[in-house]
């Protein structure tokens, strides 16, 4: 039963400079004492000279002690049995140091000492060495796993990242362990968890993989939840990540966020929601394209064989607008309960603007977004892709206006993208694309642009001046290609 | 910094060690991606194939976009010595 | 073709000698790919790009030209 006094000061702290002599003193007359300095050696030094100590005041290497300890304030007094903490004292209260030090069998001698002072923050409570103490107990811990980069002693970390061909192209932020444990702080999974697996490498993107990339997109950490269920949703087979990688079509993921959470994580659903500016827009769809390609391997010109790719490419993703929203959430119209935030993952191309200044009515506001809608990727191509059409706040007016709901758009849209199978047909119109003549048996028969009414999605989002929509014709649909996969977002998870 | 990959290092994979032998004939599994043309490609090798004494098996994968599935190579595996995939463009 | 080279793989891993045909303009990243997946020997033969606006004869004459070296690829 071995009984202890450990006590925690620093250099620039007048609290422990006046009690430094008295625990000195009580050092030197025999007490079971060790006295460690939470500041670099030299400061240590010149304390101890300065204040002419006789017993050794040790550097805390690291402030491994005073992490273990981890004081608010110093000095801190700790009483030890067998190693185990029984009793502290922090800041100078001179009876409570003097009875702890007669537990240890030892005397604090009171002379010139205050009877109160409080003490300065501990230096594990500086910003900066606590997100280094916090990085170091994870790695301890097991939750960081990842191998750190080596770096030559002369390079610059934003040059490297652009070397080892980890970016995008654009600067990413240095993924130091502090930021990537700072961002794992806004999810309970276990850092090792493996949220997907991502083509065409099959690699494993863990929570702390996902940590890392995010990291470097420059996501808040309070977009991680959001960032995971999308990682997630990329992963899902039917959603064919691994031909969307591969293909030379210029489709990326898109993202369609809805729900209470977009808002809390700072995301834009009004004005300029596909443009610049908003951090959590950008960087979500970021984080997401930097797994697929950190993760799984896939890199422009080599397995992405994209012809021309298109700006979404680093990253496409937006919220949707609740207020004047015309019909349902889009997570709500594929399955999730209405207070549930989801993430609605469609492979798109960029989008284009549809135009409609005059149609006061909705089936002439249809008839213009089925112009629009019916010229996806080729007018005479039919039934091989979906689309995905954001109408603004404007328009949708006209729609909510007339009563009308997802189910009657999305029908009258379906009706008016059909078109009779002679003006489709290849050679048709002088263009050698189209449907093939052997599938058409009436030339006057009826022939669908999108395999269904509900493959068109329909999102709400924009600012509340201009009478536009936007429409983002998707990648190979349906069976052969990518169908869209939504995902629950948990917030804690 | 830490690492934002898979951190994977492909160890080596082994090729099959029964390969055919020239001058024997095999079943052959002709596998169509079913990119457009691809049919008339395999038809051929199909006809050039069995000229050259080999049984053939045609089979298809339900899209270029997505690794074969289970069943398609389940069935290779099970029926056939070797397999032509083809047209990828 | 990326899909292609996963199923070569998965089909030598099982035992089954296998082979990729492929455009031409797949070379390069066929070669990169197949060394990424652990395996840089993956059968593949190429044929001259493009493909999609080939004739019916053309396209025989390509099947034509490449037959031998695919069994000899699955030898």
């Amino acid at each position: 039963m071995a009984l202890e006094l450990l006590a925690l000061v620093k250099h620039d702290c007048p609290t422990c400079e006046l009690l430094l002599p008295a625990l000195d003193s009580a050092a030197f007359a025999g007490a079971p004492l060790r006295v460690l300095s939470q500041s670099a050696p030299a400061e240590t030094a010149e304390l101890v000279q300065r204040l002419s100590l006789h017993s050794p005041v040790e550097v805390d290497d690291g402030l491994e002690v005073s992490a273990r300890f981890d004081p608010d304030a110093v000095p801190a007094v700790m009483l030890l049995e067998d190693g185990e903490e029984r009793g502290r004292v922090e800041g100078l209260h001179l009876e409570r140091l003097e009875e702890l030090f007669e537990r240890a069998d030892a005397k604090l001698p009171p002379d010139g000492l205050p009877a109160i002072k409080p003490g300065c923050a501990s230096r594990t409570r500086d910003p900066d060495v606590a997100a280094r103490l916090a990085a170091r107990r994870a790695r301890a811990d097991g939750r960081l796993t990842s191998r750190e980069l080596e770096l030559g002693a002369l390079e610059d970390p934003f040059d490297a990242l652009f070397e080892r061909g980890l970016t995008d192209g654009l600067p990413v932020v240095p993924p130091t362990p502090e930021r990537v444990v700072a961002m794992l702080e806004h999810s309970a999974r276990d850092p090792r968890e493996v949220v997907g697996v991502v083509p065409p490498y099959d690699g494993e993107a863990t929570v702390e993989k996902v940590a890392i990339n995010a990291v470097m997109a420059g996501a808040p950490p309070e977009t991680l939840p959001i960032i995971l269920a999308a990682v997630d949703a990329a992963c899902e087979e039917s959603f064919a990540l691994h031909g969307l990688v591969a293909t030379t079509h210029p489709a990326g993921p898109t993202i369609v966020v809805s729900g209470p959470l977009a808002a809390e994580a700072g995301m834009n659903a009004a004005g300029n929601c596909l443009g610049q500016g908003n951090r959590a827009n950008l960087t979500i769809g970021r984080a997401l394209q930097l797994v697929v390609r950190n993760v799984g391997g896939g890199k422009p010109r080599v397995e992405d064989r994209s012809a021309h790719g298109q700006m979404g490419k680093l990253g496409s993703c937006f919220a949707e607008l609740p207020d004047g929203m015309p019909w349902e959430p889009l997570s709500v119209a594929r399955g999730l309960a209405p207070d549930e935030t989801g993430v609605t993952l469609m492979a798109t191309e960029a989008p284009r603007l549809i135009v409609d200044q005059l149609a006061r009515d909705p089936e002439g506001l249809c008839a213009s977004l089925a112009l629009a809608l019916e010229s996806v990727a080729h007018p005479k191509i039919r039934l091989a892709f979906d689309a995905l059409l954001l109408v603004g706040p404007e328009h949708g007016r006209v729609f909510a206006e007339a009563g009308w709901g997802r189910e009657r758009v999305l029908d009258e849209l379906f009706e008016r993208t059909t078109t009779p199978a002679s003006e489709l047909m290849r050679g048709a119109g002088g263009s050698p694309e189209g449907v093939d003549p052997q599938y058409v048996s009436d030339p006057q028969m009826a022939v669908a642009k999108f395999a269904a009414p509900d493959r068109i999605l329909l999102a709400y989002a924009g600012g509340d001046a201009g009478l536009f929509s936007m429409v983002f014709g998707s990648w190979a649909a349906g069976e052969i290609g990518s169908a869209p996969v939504t995902r629950s977002v948990n917030p804690w998870l | 910094m830490l690492d934002p990959t898979a951190e994977r290092d492909p160890s080596g994979r082994p090729l099959a060690t029964e390969r055919l032998r020239p001058g024997e004939p095999a079943r052959i599994a002709l596998l169509d991606i079913r990119k457009p043309r691809g049919d008339v490609f395999l038809d051929e090798l199909q006809r050039l194939l069995s000229q050259r004494g080999h049984a053939v098996v045609r089979c298809a994968k339900p899209t270029f976009t997505k690794p074969a599935p289970a069943d398609v190579r389940k069935e290779i595996a099970e029926q056939c010595d070797a397999v032509i995939e083809a047209l990828a463009d | 073709m990326s899909c292609g080279l996963r199923d070569v793989l998965s089909f030598e891993t099982a035992g089954k000698p296998a082979a990729l045909v492929a455009s031409s303009v797949f070379a390069e990243t066929a070669a990169h790919q197949s060394a990424a997946l652990g395996q840089p020997e993956l059968r593949r033969s190429f044929v001259a790009h493009p493909v999609q606006d080939r004739t019916d004869e053309e396209l025989r004459e390509l099947a034509g030209g490449i037959v031998d070296e695919l069994l000899i690829a699955l030898g």
